[in-house]
């Protein structure tokens, strides 16, 4: 199976509104979590990595009104998915028959619920569909595609924490196909009081910001932004003089068929999405030297994710460096699989992993897991992998390698 | 290598009925989905394309299944409609070599409705309800009760949605990655969204009339849609019954409004024009939604068609997923020789159009091809051709 080149990167989080914000916070151990102040919400749980400023929309082609009308991960999108073109070198013309691949969940759910509680307060008389039309899911691929002049397939993805993962791997197979030579694999989200209040009233958020692997984990803490890789051809990437700051190797994409939203036991389906990645990667269990992990700090995710990296890297697994960024950018959900996948090309780029934080002691079951720690790693890497989990059991797994 | 795409279940639920033989019967029959409100609660007389019965007893079995929302049933009664249709097993769909790609614009719209007006209204969440909230429900639910675990994705690309799941899904079946991959998908409709178009005028009251120099607005539906896709070989091999081979095709985007419709016909028309070669039956988008009609026959027009056109959503409604009953009807256009009329279609907004009127068209039809419009810019064809 052939290569997929990574040429550009572009994120907004917790962390900062760049790539570059992302990777300094990440090297510095910085934890992004911090009060959760976009809504008023009850529940036990009042932290959040929230992003601290709505990007400004920037230079695009986009009329005004269709500017206001932007959602929350509109924005985040078109600032990660900008970003990342502009570092790819990507000129008008090689973008235009690009694909888009968005991976999102919940849309414009945020500025939904403001439009219905002025609706049910009577501050709105009627429904108005200037305040509607950001609802759905596929507006942000919409707003990518016109704001930056990008004209191929679209698509847009949603299995729940692993949409977004699930995007770069199609994107990397329309690339394998000869579908298209460039494409855009973007995750976004934002929080809503939806999403909050339903993982509160699951128990799921830990008051106290998550410790992924840790003894004393108690639960994830929600975190909202985007991720944007630039995905490309090698031989065009090479032949247009870009630099080639990863490679994608395979992809594996499975399901549990077990559970709305607990994992399989055993982690069959996450165990099969890393055994079919590294199949399609060609790439030997023994040579996997990082796990950029999907960690959320739940008890039940992280002791399936540990089982499953046990089945399917055996004994290797005790020489794998893992980290969990959600300990640092919060659970981004349908975000997280290409913030991750961004996180471990700069990890792979730069020889800097970054550490799990807020962990005081990883949990006595797992004296096999080479988690890394505050102050983070500095190791050259070449395989690295990055796995994402979604309700309703749907798992996908990214191996990437450093070029040459 | 790339596996010819064979086309071997349909499955649909609609205001139509449900299965391949009855919808197939009421679209030839010319009979209108689309009638005053009954479940939905809508001004009197508004029209709406619900279905009748959904018996969740019927298509569930697993424990976990008995919290299943409507449109995850829509879409699971669908997808073991096709499973049935196609002559499997249901063990012939169960395991890693099965795919499954499910589409909708909107999700589980009711019990989104009552976890947020109690959101509001008290500030907590309803714990049992808030998994089925996921946009990928549907998914998650077809995946458990057919046993699923190979490749699955959840796609939504607005009106396109039902297109692009069956799509994701043949690439995975041309791609040698999948035996067997069900792909489709479903929307449902509710009071609240009927109130939310009807306050916006976005709905017409009426039954709708698409490509009609009269329409004014589409008719919200509901319903779900699918298709076992296998490996033609594979097909032959079993010596299933072939409807149509689908030819796998990631579509394209063209300028537009990013909430709205493309206004210039002429890239729709460019990226279509080759798609249509040889094509007698077109399967409109087309909703009674001017803004959207208009471009449609006009890029029709332009790619200079001269093949048979419908527009099921004249019949069944307008929802996200409708584009999957289109890919239904496009492939018994192929296998039953038989283009059905364009319910509410009187006068053609462009009389250089053939839209097929009053009754339904016996005529062979070598190829047939779903346009697959949606807001946006998104365009997701889907050609069927005779296997």
């Amino acid at each position: 199976m052939s290569a997929v080149a990574v040429t550009g990167l572009g994120a907004v989080t917790a962390l900062g509104a760049d790539a570059a914000s992302l990777a300094t916070g990440l090297a510095e151990g910085r934890c992004g979590i911090g009060p959760l102040t976009l809504f008023e919400h009850g529940g036990r749980c009042h932290i959040a990595a929230q992003v601290p400023e709505l990007p400004p929309v920037g230079r695009v082609l986009l009329p005004p009104a269709t500017q206001r009308r932007l959602s929350r991960p509109d924005r985040f999108a078109l600032a990660a998915g900008g970003e990342a073109c502009r570092h790819a070198g990507l000129e008008p013309r090689e973008r235009a028959d690009a694909a888009i691949c968005v991976g999102a969940s919940v849309g414009g759910m945020h500025e939904v619920e403001s439009a219905w509680r002025r609706r049910r307060t009577g501050l709105d008389a009627r429904w108005r569909m200037s305040r509607l039309v950001a609802t759905p899911v596929a507006v942000s691929a919409a707003a990518l595609s016109q704001a930056l002049g990008i004209f191929g397939p679209r698509l847009t993805m949603s299995t729940a924490c692993s949409s977004s993962a699930l995007a770069v791997a199609s994107a990397a197979a329309m690339i394998r196909r000869g579908q298209v030579r460039v494409a855009l694999a973007l995750g976004t989200d934002a929080l809503c009081r939806l999403t909050y209040a339903g993982f509160d009233a699951l128990q799921a958020l830990d008051p106290r910001p998550c410790r992924p692997f840790a003894a004393d984990r108690g639960g994830l803490s929600l975190g909202e932004g985007a991720g944007a890789l630039v995905l490309e051809d090698v031989s065009h990437a090479r032949a247009r003089g870009a630099r080639v700051l990863a490679l994608l190797l395979g992809a594996g994409v499975a399901a549990d068929a077990h559970h709305p939203t607990a994992p399989h036991p055993e982690g069959t389906g996450a165990r099969r999405a890393v055994e079919a990645a590294l199949a399609e990667a060609g790439v030997a269990p023994e040579a996997v030297d990082y796990v950029n992990a999907h960690g959320t700090g739940t008890r039940q995710n992280d002791a399936v994710e540990v089982a499953v990296l046990r089945a399917a890297l055996g004994r290797r697994l005790g020489r794998v460096a893992v980290s969990s960024t959600k300990s640092q950018l919060g659970h981004t959900l349908a975000a997280a699989g290409a913030i991750e996948a961004l996180v471990t090309v700069l990890a792979l780029d730069t020889g800097l992993l970054p550490p799990t934080v807020n962990v005081d002691g990883v949990d006595p079951a797992w004296d096999d897991l080479d988690l890394v720690r505050v102050p983070g790693r500095r190791q050259a890497l070449r395989i690295a992998l990055s796995s994402s989990y979604g309700f309703g059991g749907h798992d996908v797994t990214l191996v990437l390698a450093r070029p040459g | 290598m790339t596996e010819a795409v064979a086309v071997t279940g349909l499955g649909v639920v609609s205001a139509l009925g449900s299965g391949v033989d009855e919808v197939a019967e009421a679209l030839i029959a010319g009979y209108g989905g689309c009638r005053p409100a009954r479940r939905v609660e809508a001004a009197p007389g508004a029209h709406l394309a619900e279905v009748a019965e959904l018996e969740p007893r019927r298509w569930v079995r697993s424990s976990v299944g008995r919290r299943i929302d409507r449109t995850s049933l829509l879409a699971l009664a669908a997808a073991r409609l096709a499973v049935a249709d196609a002559g499997l097993p249901p063990e012939a769909v169960a395991g890693e070599r099965v795919g499954l790609a499910m589409g909708s614009a909107f999700g589980n719209l009711a019990e989104t409705e009552t976890f947020v007006e109690r959101l509001l209204a008290r500030g907590t969440g309803n714990p049992l309800v808030f998994p089925n909230l996921v946009l990928n429900a549907a998914l998650g639910y077809a995946s458990i009760e057919l046993g699923v675990t190979g490749p699955s994705a959840m796609l939504s690309e607005q009106e396109a949605s039902g297109e692009a799941a069956i799509q994701w899904g043949a690439q995975l079946v041309a791609d040698g990655v999948v035996d067997v991959c069900i792909a489709g998908g479903a929307d449902e409709v509710t009071g609240l969204l009927w109130r939310l178009g009807d306050e916006t005028a976005h709905w017409s009251r009426d039954a709708p009339r698409p490509l009609d120099l009269a329409a004014a607005g589409p008719c919200p539906g509901e319903g779900g849609a699918a298709v076992v896709l296998e490996p033609m070989a594979r097909a032959r091999a079993r010596g299933a019954r072939v409807h149509a081979r689908l030819v796998p095709d990631p579509g394209f985007a063209v300028p537009a409004p990013v909430h709205g419709w493309p206004t210039a016909p002429d890239r729709v028309a460019a990226g279509l024009r080759a798609r249509l070669d040889g094509v007698a039956a077109v399967v409109a988008s087309a909703s009674g939604q001017p803004a959207l009609d208009c471009l449609e026959a006009d890029a029709l027009a332009l790619a200079g068609t001269r093949a048979a056109v419908t527009a099921p959503r004249g019949a069944c409604g307008d929802f996200g997923t409708a584009g999957a009953v289109a890919v239904v009807v496009a492939a018994l256009a192929v296998s039953r020789a038989v283009v059905p009329p364009t319910v509410g279609c009187v006068q053609p907004r462009r009389p250089d159009l053939d839209v097929v009127r009053g009754a339904a068209r016996r005529t062979p039809v070598r190829a047939a091809l779903v346009t697959g419009l949606a807001r946006g810019g998104i365009v997701r064809p889907v050609r069927l051709e005779e296997p």
